[in-house]
Formats: C-alpha cells, sequence, structure tokens
C-alpha cells in the first residue's frame, strides 16, 4: 500500500495501453460463454445460495448411488438386489428433471432480464451461436449428473463381487450403453428446458411450466395407453419425456419391456410394453424433438428486439 | 475509404421509419450524434453493431460492411447501451473479464486490461463487490468499462449520461473526452443534450425524424455571424433610433440591439453613437450561432438570422 495522500486514481494512473495481442475471435467467444454458462448452471462464481439447488439435487440423483456403494462395502454378503445401470435414469428421474427446471430457466432468463443480450451480440458472436453455448453448457452439466451416479453404480457393482476384475470384464460393454443414453437424456430434456425456459426471463413461470411438462406429458401418456387399444394412442407416449428416456435408454441396453396387461403394471416400463412401439422409434422421436425445441429457441432470439 | 460511410440506410418499423435514406460519410473523431427523441440516434447505432437489419441501403465502419462482415467488426467495436445492462449478482472485475473474453481477448490480458480499465473509468475497491449495490454512476462506469477493455477502435456510446447527476454527468462527460482525446478511440456519441455533444465532441451530425438535418465540424455550428450584438446601460431604445438614422438594419431584442454588420464602419457608426448619447456601453460582439438553433428551428437555413 502506498503511503501518498494523493487520490488512489493519479498514484497508479499508468496512461492507457492499447492492446496489440491476439483476438481470438468466434469460437473463443463462444467457448467463453460456453464455460461461463456451465459454471453459473452449478452457482460457481456466484452466492452460495446459488449453488443450493443445483448442488441439492446433484447430491439426490447420487443419494441412491451412493447408499448402494456404502451397503456393499459394509456389508459381508451382498443379499439385495443392486440397482443395474439400465434402471438408473427412472431411479432418478425427478431429481434430474427438477434439476433441469431449476437451472434452465436462469441460465437463458438472467441474460433478458439484466438486458446483457446486447452486450452479446454486438461482440463477435452471433444469436444461433449463443443459443449453442447454452444449449452446451445446460447439456454437459445434466451429463455430468447422469454419469457421476452411474460411475459411483458401476464401481459398487463391481465391489459386491469377488473379484472386480470379472465384473469389469463381464460388464464393460455397459460403459457404451450407459455414456449413450446418458447423453441422449442430456441432449433431449436440455433442448426441452431450453424451450420452455427462453420464453421468459421471470423463472417461476419457466421453471413451473418445465416441471408442468414432465409431470403432464408423463400422466397424460400413460392414461392414453392404458384406457384404450386405440392404435393412435400407442404412439402416445412420445410426447412423454419419461417414458421416450426410459425407452431409449432400454434400446440402448438391447433391452426388451416385458409385455403386460392393461392395469397390472403402471411403471414406465409396463406402458411401453404395453405400447409396443419399437424402441428406436423413441430415439427417433427424441432427435426430433430436439431438433424441434432448438429451432424455437433460434426463433425466440432471431425475433428478439435489442 | 471513410471511417464511417452509409449510403441510403433505411430502416422501417411497421409503422414508423426510424431512419429514411441517410447518407454519412464522417471521418475519425469524437462524433456527437444530436437529434431529439426518437429521432433515428439509436436505430443508427444498433445497425452499425449489427443488433438490427438495416430495411434497405448499406453501412461501412472501420472498411467493414456492417450486415455481411459483422463478426470481423465487431472486434474493434465498444458498445455501450442507453439501457442497464449489468447483472446484478456479480462483481465488475468478474463481468468485465467475461466480456473481454467473449470479445475475443486471451484469459490473462482479459484480466490484465480489466484491472486496467477498471482503474481508467474510476473505479477502486468497487470491483471486487456485487453490482447490484452500485450506484449509477459506478454502473454506468462499469458499462463504459466493458465497451472499452478490449481496446476496440470504436466506440459506440448511446446517452452515456442517462440517469446521472449533475456531478456524475461531468465524470462521465470528461472520461468519454479523455477516451477520444488521449487514448485515441474514434467515437460515435449520441444525445439529446447538445451541451453535452458541445463539451465533448468535435463532429456534429443532427437528424431529425431519421434525415440528416447537417453535419459539420462543431465550430462550424457556433460560427460568428453577421450580427453585432449591443447592450448599454441606460436608454437602448434612443440608440437603437439613433442607429436606424445612421442607415444600419437592426433588431431589439431583450434590450439587447442587433445589428447588422457591413464593415468595419459600422463599428465607428455605433461607438459614435454611444459617445453622443452619453450611453455606457456594457458588451460589444459579434454573435454566435447556437446550436439550441438547431432544435428551434430544425430544418431551417443554419445561416439564415434573424434579423428581419
Amino acid at each position: 500500500m502506498s503511503l501518498s495522500t494523493e487520490p488512489e486514481g493519479s498514484v497508479y494512473d499508468l496512461g492507457y495501453r492499447s492492446y496489440e495481442g491476439v483476438r481470438l475471435g468466434r469460437a473463443h467467444a463462444i467457448l467463453s460463454l460456453y464455460w461461463v454458462s456451465f459454471r453459473g448452471i452449478f452457482g460457481l462464481g456466484r452466492h452460495t445460495s446459488s449453488k443450493i439447488l443445483p448442488f441439492g439435487l446433484a447430491i439426490l440423483a447420487l443419494v441412491p448411488a451412493v447408499l448402494q456403494l456404502v451397503g456393499v462395502a459394509a456389508a459381508e454378503t451382498v443379499d439385495f438386489e443392486l440397482i443395474s445401470p439400465d434402471d438408473y435414469y427412472e431411479f432418478v428421474q425427478w431429481p434430474l428433471a427438477l434439476f433441469v427446471a431449476a437451472v434452465a430457466p436462469e441460465l437463458v432468463g438472467r441474460d433478458q432480464r439484466n438486458h446483457t443480450l446486447p452486450l452479446y451480440f454486438s461482440r463477435p458472436l452471433l444469436r444461433d451461436d449463443y443459443v449453442f453455448a447454452k444449449m452446451a453448457a445446460l447439456s454437459t452439466a445434466l451429463l455430468v449428473m447422469a454419469l457421476v451416479p452411474q460411475a459411483v453404480i458401476f464401481t459398487g457393482n463391481a465391489m459386491a463381487v469377488s473379484d472386480p476384475t470379472d465384473y469389469l470384464r463381464d460388464n464393460w460393454r455397459d460403459v457404451f450403453p450407459i455414456v449413450a443414453s446418458g447423453a441422449m437424456l442430456s441432449l433431449f430434456w436440455s433442448g426441452i428446458a431450453l424451450a420452455i425456459g427462453s420464453q421468459t426471463d421471470r423463472w417461476p413461470l419457466a421453471s413451473g411450466g418445465i416441471v408442468a411438462y414432465f409431470a403432464v406429458s408423463w400422466i397424460l401418456a400413460s392414461l392414453l395407453v392404458n384406457s384404450t387399444d386405440s392404435e393412435l394412442f400407442r404412439y402416445s407416449l412420445l410426447i412423454s419425456g419419461f417414458h421416450v428416456v426410459r425407452a431409449f435408454t432400454l434400446w440402448t441396453f438391447d433391452v426388451t419391456p416385458t409385455p403386460v396387461r392393461p392395469g397390472e403394471d403402471n411403471s414406465l416400463t409396463g406402458d411401453l410394453a404395453l405400447a409396443d412401439v419399437s424402441l428406436y422409434v423413441y430415439a427417433l422421436a427424441a432427435a426430433v424433438t430436439v431438433a424441434i425445441a432448438l429451432f424455437i429457441v433460434h426463433l425466440r432470439y432471431r425475433r428478439m428486439a435489442l | 475509404m471513410a471511417f464511417l460511410e452509409t449510403r441510403a440506410l433505411t430502416r422501417r418499423y411497421s409503422s414508423v421509419t426510424a431512419l429514411d435514406s441517410l447518407d454519412l460519410e464522417l471521418s475519425p473523431g469524437i462524433i456527437g450524434l444530436v437529434g431529439a427523441n426518437g429521432a433515428g440516434k439509436s436505430t443508427l447505432i444498433k445497425i452499425l453493431l449489427g443488433l438490427l437489419k438495416p430495411t434497405s441501403g448499406s453501412a461501412q465502419l472501420l472498411d467493414f460492411d456492417v450486415t455481411r462482415q459483422e463478426i470481423d467488426l465487431r472486434q474493434y467495436v465498444g458498445y455501450m447501451p442507453e439501457h442497464d445492462c449489468l447483472p446484478t449478482d456479480v462483481s465488475a472485475t468478474e463481468f468485465v473479464t467475461h466480456m473481454a473474453r467473449v470479445s475475443g481477448l486471451p484469459p490473462s490480458a482479459a484480466r490484465g486490461r480489466t484491472a486496467d480499465t477498471l482503474r481508467h473509468v474510476g473505479l477502486f475497491e468497487e470491483r471486487y463487490r456485487e453490482m447490484g449495490g452500485y450506484s449509477m454512476g459506478m454502473k454506468q462506469r462499469v458499462k463504459l468499462a466493458q465497451a472499452l477493455v478490449h481496446d476496440p477502435r470504436v466506440l459506440l456510446l448511446d446517452e452515456p449520461t442517462n440517469g446521472l447527476d449533475p456531478e456524475a454527468r461531468d465524470d462521465m462527460l470528461d472520461l468519454v473526452r479523455r477516451i477520444g482525446r488521449e487514448f485515441g478511440i474514434a467515437i460515435i456519441m449520441a444525445s439529446h443534450l447538445l451541451t453535452e455533444i458541445e463539451r465533448v465532441c468535435n463532429y456534429l451530425v443532427v437528424i431529425d425524424a431519421g434525415r440528416l438535418v447537417r453535419s459539420g465540424p462543431v465550430a462550424s455550428f457556433t460560427e460568428r455571424t453577421q450580427v453585432l450584438v449591443v447592450e448599454v446601460e441606460g436608454d437602448s431604445s434612443a440608440l437603437a433610433q439613433r442607429l436606424r438614422e445612421d442607415g444600419l438594419t437592426l433588431k431589439q431584442e431583450d434590450g439587447r440591439i442587433l445589428v447588422g454588420l457591413e464593415g468595419e464602419s459600422t463599428y465607428d457608426l455605433i461607438r459614435d453613437a454611444i459617445a453622443d448619447l452619453g450611453l455606457a456601453l456594457l458588451s460589444l460582439e459579434q454573435a454566435r450561432h447556437s446550436l439550441e438553433d438547431l432544435f428551434r428551428t430544425p430544418k431551417a437555413d443554419a445561416d439564415d438570422v434573424a434579423l428581419n
């Protein structure tokens, strides 16, 4: 510290220096926005209060996996049923859905609410680049939320058997479907959450909308499939965020849902068996949904007056 | 190539024409963009930044076409919007560093220049605090800093003193003038306040209803007219009477006498008349065009002096 009594400005004022270094342009702009957005999703670099919700839900999504790991480590012999990787996303679908509902509106809403967008769009960044960076940030955050518990489960299951290397040798083929279904889930739900979340700068409205989508589409699709034999309604599960994820997860693990009679099994798998639509159709539906959702977000930003 | 060139630049909204076939050709400087609210100042700035697409016509800034080379151009442009644009839950340092990186600066350069720039705009210990608690003056400084941090070649300022109290307004204007004169960065500054433009800018563009009214160096707007303003203590009517008899054209206004200047002899006639009438001369000077005249009669010929 200087002991000078002069105002600080004149003590440290070295005059203006121009910048002669590199200007990294558009790709760097996208990457910078991506990284700040990704950190912002988990509240990193923000208030402690911004961290509570994302980390709380992350812990909720992790609890079943950790309990199993602890149980396996503590037990002499494993005499309880282990959660298998292909069931885990269904197990934690609500924590994951609430996570996107909690973070997506702030991810895109705060820039609208604070009127920061003109500052971005007067820099080397196109409007679609902005959408791309936000989509990438949300999907990778969700992917982390999906894959970390899976890694814990995988470790737990390996420890449950007498020889973990045997487990690894028998189950390494699960790694691909785990990652593939996790990536599909992340892109699918992120697209939907952004399409809803970008429509308003008021997060309670946007979060409510996203939760409502998951709940209503799930209940409605299930009701339609179970209540009628109509050929058309077999496809109603394609609108449900939960059913579609369950379906393409089973598809990547190459598991066929066992057929049941109506009313006997109200689980997602039961509904899927009842609908009896080829599972790859759900994966296609997810891809189409993401494309439509991103187009909606694109239109939202293209039409926005700044 | 000009620094800024627009050709028949037009922007229409559904019912309003914000810019109406605007032709401009300007050299770098501290350019004041003057006009009443709704004259098209913000529209022009937003088109130059690529935030708005023109309905027709073209514009070039720094030799870049603003619609076809927007990405290249925007690496060298800084923009300070009229309205509030800062997040409340991050510090000035974090925000400006982020904006520097989005402008294309590598991380270390972004951090270094953020510290420098915040110091230049006069933000010290406060820069680590969340911006939600900032005063209007501090927010305006951060807005300026984020526009300046990547060392742009041109700074576009939209009403930079908006919402500031007189003291903060003076500081901001001094800062802008310093950036233009000492930092060597071209400035385009929109304002509806002529006094501000007069203090800061060296070139003036007047627009009204989306059309160019007049442009030129600020000095040319305030140049002397061929009118003498005479103020005396005492009976100015008697003086007016005498000068009329001497054959001068004149007009009385608020106790002052405006006399048409016809040459050196006009001064002599006035001097003699005052001496003969025993009046005390308070002032005798050539009248200047006032920038305010532009607003009183925006479309009037600026050389048309009110002597008729």
